[in-house]
């Protein structure tokens, strides 16, 4: 939690593709940002309201998706950031958000039908 | 080692050393450390007056003699020993109760153990700042009702109810008042007698004594019944077997005995620190202070911070051991009870911090302790998805 890399924006531009997920209201919420050059994802933010393991996951997130493709968005699946990062069982459920954002992600690739998440 | 800025004195506080130093004379083969029921010889008889003179210090802190004191375990045994030795002896008079829903559990599980056994509890709900109108106490009151019991100080928020005045309604109808002081002794002046308290529940380790010593204090005059919870030596006079610990029920009356000498002039101090703890935080946006602004004991400020979740922030001050919500419920991940009751969503009772003030906190402490908040609360802040800033819903 000391530093959290990949907390931010991106600056507007091309292939900007943003993604959102969860509800603060009921404990997590998420916003990434990644850019899109060449069909891989070359940059990528986070902003997070959430749990110690949530943030630290979705701050994971933006370094372990540097280089992904459509198809690794669409099938990224939540238990490797809890794999990854030891992420206790009762927080599980706040992962399945940062999938949700991952994933809504896939759906505004470039070129890609828009998400309404 | 990191040094750390303890904040979490209404968890528990460290023990002064003038006690240590009592406790101590109560240990070792050359002091006290005979069995205090065994007076047939010399050192049962100095382990006695040790015990007895403690039980003279509790009772003078809180109005009481010290006849009406029967030592326990701690604060939550005494909440314990008072509800079900109260409701079980006295089921044949009545069988509800009235409570809060903002007690601690110690209260509240017995509450609904009785339940079970048959008891009606009717709970209330307090007001926006946590106070519970005695008024509403005493429009609860029925024929067979035979049990209120209502916190002095709440633990989590720290708000001070006006247990003379819900004492006063309890004994003009012949009901029975219990009021758990765990959070009072010691800091706020308490009287049975003017309060009409007919039992009350101490700690010892919340005034910095040791823990695993507690008191429940009883009315004798009228004597009042009771079921014991223990059997065994009928130590206490038949309410509370087992033998003594002199060494932690000492530690207890010089804690007491040192509060009662500093009492108003540390309130005031750690009232001023935590005036100044507050008034350096709340210029950030999206801060509340929970609770009655000025019904309160000195030493508790629990904070809301709109837009920061709680754990978060808790995790990003290791360098201060401060508390999301009660010490009691901090291991759970369920939003806090009391902050709910006092009409928080999830989200914001999720959202609150408690720094508790105690007898060792310096105004470097304090200084240093809205230093870290605040920047915590910015750091976090910062990296919150749009639309959820301070003040933003």
């Amino acid at each position: 939690m000391r530093t959290l890399a990949g907390a931010g924006d991106l600056a507007a531009g091309p292939g900007l593709v943003c993604a959102a997920a969860g509800d603060a209201e009921q404990g997590a919420r998420v916003r990434f940002e990644f850019r899109v050059e060449g069909g891989r994802v070359r940059d990528a933010r986070f902003r997070a309201f959430g749990c110690p393991h949530f943030i630290a996951s979705a701050s994971w997130l933006t370094d372990r998706l540097r280089g992904a493709g459509r198809a690794d968005l669409e099938a990224w699946d939540w238990r490797e950031a809890a794999e990854a990062l030891e992420v206790p069982p009762a927080k599980f459920g706040r992962l399945l958000t940062l999938q949700d954002a991952v994933r809504a992600a896939a759906r505004n690739w470039p070129g890609a039908a828009q998400s309404t998440v | 080692m990191r040094t750390v800025v303890y904040l979490d004195n209404a968890a528990t506080t460290p023990v002064d050393p003038r006690v240590i130093e009592v406790m101590l004379e109560c240990c070792g083969e050359a002091g006290d450390f005979a069995n205090p029921s065994a007076v047939g010889h010399e050192p049962g008889r100095r382990a006695r007056g040790r015990v007895e003179q403690a039980r003279a210090e509790v009772a003078q802190l809180v109005g009481a003699t010290p006849e009406q004191i029967v030592w326990t375990s701690g604060a939550t045994e005494a909440d314990n020993l008072a509800l079900f030795g109260a409701a079980r002896f006295h089921r044949s008079r009545g069988r509800h109760i009235v409570t809060s829903r903002t007690e601690h559990p110690a209260v509240l599980d017995p509450c609904r153990q009785l339940e079970r056994e048959g008891f009606e509890v009717t709970y209330l709900k307090p007001g926006a700042d946590g106070i519970v109108a005695p008024e509403r106490v005493a429009a609860e009151l029925r024929d067979d009702t035979i049990l209120v019991s209502l916190m002095h100080v709440n633990n989590e928020i720290g708000v001070e109810q006006d247990i003379g005045a819900v004492g006063r309604a309890c004994r003009a109808r012949g009901v029975l008042l219990h009021v758990d002081a765990a959070q009072s002794a010691g800091k706020l002046a308490i009287d049975v007698e003017r309060d009409c308290v007919d039992l009350l529940a101490l700690t010892a380790h919340k005034v910095h004594g040791p823990k695993g010593v507690g008191a429940l204090c009883v009315r004798r005059e009228p004597r009042l019944g009771l079921a014991p919870l223990l059997y065994g030596g009928g130590q206490e006079r038949g309410l509370r077997s087992g033998t003594l610990p002199t060494h932690q029920v000492a530690g207890m009356g010089r804690a007491f005995a040192i509060a009662a000498d500093h009492m108003v002039a540390e309130a005031a101090r750690i009232a001023a620190l935590r005036e100044r703890l507050w008034a350096a935080l709340a210029t950030l946006p999206g801060l509340t202070l929970n609770g009655h602004p000025v019904r309160r004991v000195a030493g508790i400020l629990s904070v809301t911070v709109d837009g920061v979740e709680g754990e978060s922030l808790l995790q990003s001050l290791p360098d201060l051991a401060i508390a999301s919500g009660s010490a009691c419920a901090s291991t759970s991940a369920e939003p806090s009870y009391v902050l709910r009751a006092l009409g928080h969503s999830d989200r914001l009772a999720q959202s609150t911090l408690r720094l508790s003030l105690g007898r060792f906190t310096t105004a470097g402490h304090v200084e240093y302790a809205a230093r870290r908040v605040r920047e915590e609360i910015e750091r976090l802040r910062a990296i919150v998805p749009p639309g959820l800033g301070a003040g933003e819903r």
